[in-house]
């Protein structure tokens, strides 16, 4: 080789512009993804940001019968985390659960705990599924109607007074108890159902949140009927479930009772033991054991390929004859292709021509001639028939050996 | 870029400040942010590898078996020293073992502006021609904590020669080769068909080979010597089809054919006649031909032999023996080194084959097996017995088709790998002595 085919050209790796090239297409294909994304997002938040909240001025927020509230002098609090709703229950106070199908079976059944026995009024919003025999026990939850302006048509004095406003959603059905149906369908199920609970408790359930929408508040009774109900109390504590909410870790499916909770704060407290410094220290270990992982996982240089040659044995075939006339015990074949072997082995020795190998005439007394003491019957070894079974093949190959050997050493 | 063992060590070290001083995320960045800037520092200030330049020198060649050593010289031009880890990469059967292979890694140091050579030994394990990979370079940092990685691709070629083991018997051939001669003095009429010359009569010299004109014209006894004929033509035919494929112990067959070939190649060049060479399957694999008689084809026949493999296809008779006829002009030995095995001979071979014998002597040579052989002898149980009978109906076949072969005028040679080198050349020489090349 001479130095002149030794350019510096015989780097093979990539230069950063080279890299650059390949990777801007990549790059650029994420930004339009992430863009696209947050715009996306951003178009299509609008109105769904801060549903029922009643801070929110949005057409879902409910910042306007919240606002009406206060001027009558109910105060309104907003309670986030399951342990604020549950410690602000009491005979004179309304909470308002906005969304009991996020809850946690475990938080419904704290929920319903703190509740029973308070005195106050609980209103849940369009409760559904499982969680309203949790929170409202015997309550049925029926089909889902479209919300539409109806008429009372029962005894409640909210909803008198109210008259037609705008209903729908869940429907509910009351297995017993004290309750009240109103808006009814035709076919006797409601979508606003009061139930009486112990002493001055009690429990709304509301089929749809429409009516306290700021974008629907000033239609029909809404105003009218969510004032009443929300303001039966002089507290009225929102309650917005949050994911957040630490008590949304606990309980786990929900199927199990409160000895879980013990284990969890058991762990807890058995990290809580550890020195932070051990903590610390194993951090900076993991991220030793990221480093060690970098160093040994980059290859020095890619593995090299080539053709391997093919591996078959030249006597595959006729180990593959031998297997198949086992298989299909074929004696007779095996026997005449031994005897032949035999015949064609001796003939030479006997001054004997090969072609005349195969003939009895021929063979046998020459055979008989070369041995003084014939031994057996010559004709039926070398032409007899197929042996019976495989011991007398195993015999037959013994005695063309010891016959070949005999006419050898004669 | 590479991180090193170092690197991770210090990083696992860091963990005792982290957890005694600064439990803390303070503690963490006092630790890691230093250990980055290193790593980073130390990856900036390490030899460019881009910039390199290699240049190879060495062994081309090399004979199966034996060791060959590459050299690559690196020059490292930039003002920096080089402190790297270098891994010349081979194909895996250019060395025997897994332990050998470690003679292709490499760590040295190369000052700014200075070059140095390093020696990759190869120990191929099968024949044909290896071709160097890429070269990838891990250039250190001066702290050893991170290491930039790159690739050179120098091209070289080492072709590893078929091994020729049969050279051992070249002597004792070449020895009965001068015997044919009439160079050794024996007394016996020489040997052979071709008029050489006249001397006088010695005590005991065949009185059939006296020439009674010239003893007429001279006042002493004149005799004829005989020598074998010179100048002839040897075309030998390697079927690489898929018979060829077949291992023979834990070599293919074409590679112990390869080996007669050579040895026969060896033995005519010094006999005085051409050797030419066909590779065949369904197509022409390999061609030499000798220019001058006499002249010495071994090296290009061992070369283009080399990277012979076996094709996996059923070889095309006819086509081979159209091909044979047009590559011999002149009336010439054909060597034919194929198998014995019924079909292939029965249906390819045997129909082309008056072709052949009309204006040439054709020699068949065929590689035959040691373990059919053991097979037939193996006794004791039926599993043996069978065995016995399908070596015996396997050994009956082969019989079957070289006695056909034989019908037709043909030499067979049959003997089994390690044989078959001198065998044929037994073959050739009992040719030449009859006078029927």
């Amino acid at each position: 080789m001479t130095t002149a085919a030794a350019a510096p050209t015989t780097s093979e790796s990539r230069t950063p512009r080279q890299i650059w090239h390949r990777v801007r297409g990549m790059l650029l294909a994420v930004l339009i993804l992430v863009v696209a994304g947050v715009a996306l997002a951003a178009a299509r938040s609008g109105g769904q940001h801060g549903r029922l909240d009643p801070r929110s001025p949005d057409p879902y927020g409910s910042r306007a019968v919240a606002e009406l509230l206060r001027d009558r002098g109910v105060s309104v609090d907003v309670a986030t985390t399951l342990a604020e709703a549950a410690a602000a229950t009491g005979p004179d106070t309304t909470l308002l659960v906005a969304r009991p199908n996020m809850l946690t079976a475990h938080q419904q059944q704290r929920l319903r705990a703190a509740t029973a026995d308070s005195a106050g009024r609980t209103v849940l919003i369009a409760a559904d599924g499982p969680s309203v025999s949790r929170l409202a026990p015997g309550v049925r939850p029926e089909s889902h109607r479209p919300v539409a302006a109806r008429t009372p048509r029962c005894e409640l004095p909210a909803a008198r007074t109210a008259g037609t406003t705008d209903m729908g959603g869940v429907h509910y059905t009351a297995a017993g108890g004290e309750t009240t149906a109103c808006y009814p369908d035709d076919d006797g199920i409601a979508p606003l159902l009061v139930l009486r609970g112990h002493g001055a408790g009690d429990t709304v359930l509301l089929g749809s949140p429409d009516i306290l929408h700021n974008a629907r508040l000033d239609q029909q009774g809404n105003a009218s009927l969510g004032l009443q109900l929300l303001g039966s109390r002089p507290h009225l504590v929102w309650y917005l479930p949050s994911l957040d909410d630490p008590s949304t870790a606990q309980g786990g499916s929900g199927d199990q009772d409160d000895s879980g909770d013990d284990g969890t704060e058991g762990a807890n407290g058995f990290l809580g033991l550890i020195p932070s410094g051990w903590l610390w220290g194993t951090l900076q270990l993991a991220l030793a054991a990221v480093l060690a992982a970098i160093w040994r996982g980059r290859r020095f240089g890619p593995l090299v390929t080539e053709r391997l040659p093919v591996v078959i044995r030249a006597s595959e075939s006729t180990e593959g004859r031998a297997r198949l006339y086992r298989k299909a015990d074929a004696r007779d074949r095996a026997a005449d292709t031994l005897r032949s072997a035999t015949r064609i082995r001796i003939s030479p020795l006997l001054g004997v021509s090969p072609r005349d190998a195969d003939s009895p005439a021929v063979l046998l007394p020459a055979v008989a001639a070369r041995l003084s003491t014939p031994s057996g019957d010559l004709g039926a070894l070398l032409f007899g028939p197929a042996p019976a079974d495989d011991a007398a093949l195993v015999l037959l190959t013994d005695q063309l050996d010891a016959l070949e050997r005999e006419v050898r050493t004669s | 870029m590479a991180l090193t063992g170092r690197a991770a060590l210090v990083a696992a070290l860091g963990s005792l400040p982290v957890g005694i001083l600064g439990p803390s995320w303070a503690g963490m960045l006092a630790v890691n942010v230093p250990l980055a800037l290193a790593i980073l520092g130390d990856y900036a200030l390490a030899a460019p590898v881009r910039t390199l330049q290699f240049t190879r020198s060495g062994d081309t060649s090399v004979r199966l078996g034996d060791t060959a050593a590459v050299q690559l010289t690196v020059t490292n031009p930039s003002r920096r020293r080089l402190r790297a880890q270098l891994r010349d990469a081979w194909p895996p059967s250019s060395w025997c073992s897994e332990a050998e292979q470690a003679s292709s890694r490499h760590e040295f140091a190369v000052p700014g502006g200075e070059r140095r050579r390093l020696t990759t030994i190869l120990r191929p394990a099968r024949r044909g021609d290896r071709v160097a990979d890429r070269v990838t370079v891990r250039s250190l940092g001066p702290l050893g904590l991170a290491a930039r990685q790159g690739y050179h691709r120098v091209p070289w070629t080492v072709r590893v020669l078929p091994p020729f083991t049969s050279r051992k018997h070249l002597p004792s051939r070449l020895a009965r080769l001068r015997e044919l001669d009439g160079r050794t003095s024996v007394l016996t009429r020489g040997e052979g068909t071709e008029f050489d010359s006249l001397r006088a009569y010695v005590p005991g010299d065949d009185t059939r080979s006296i020439d009674w004109r010239a003893t007429a014209r001279q006042s002493t006894v004149a005799v004829r010597t005989w020598r074998p004929e010179r100048d002839r033509h040897i075309l030998v035919v390697l079927d690489t089809g898929r018979t060829s494929a077949g291992r023979v112990g834990d070599v293919p067959r074409l590679d112990a054919a390869m080996d007669a070939t050579l040895l026969l190649a060896a033995l005519a060049t010094r006999a005085g006649d051409r050797v030419n060479l066909i590779a065949y399957d369904r197509r022409v694999r390999a061609q030499v031909q000798c220019r001058t008689a006499g002249g010495n084809v071994l090296p290009a026949l061992v070369s283009s032999l080399a990277t012979l493999e076996p094709a996996l296809v059923e070889t095309d008779a006819r086509g081979l023996s159209t091909t044979a006829l047009a590559s011999a002009p002149h009336r010439s030995l054909i060597v034919l080194l194929t198998s014995l095995d019924a079909a292939p001979v029965e249906e390819g071979l045997l129909p082309t084959l008056p072709q052949l014998t009309r204006r040439h002597t054709v020699l068949v040579a065929a590689v035959a097996d040691p373990h059919i052989e053991a097979m037939a002898g193996s006794r004791g149980t039926v599993d043996a017995v069978y065995e016995a009978a399908a070596g015996a109906q396997a050994q009956a076949q082969r019989r079957r088709t070289a006695d056909q072969l034989r019908h037709h005028g043909v030499t067979v040679v049959d003997a089994a790998p390690n044989d078959l080198a001198p065998a044929l050349a037994d073959a050739y020489l009992t040719l030449k002595a009859s006078g029927r090349l």
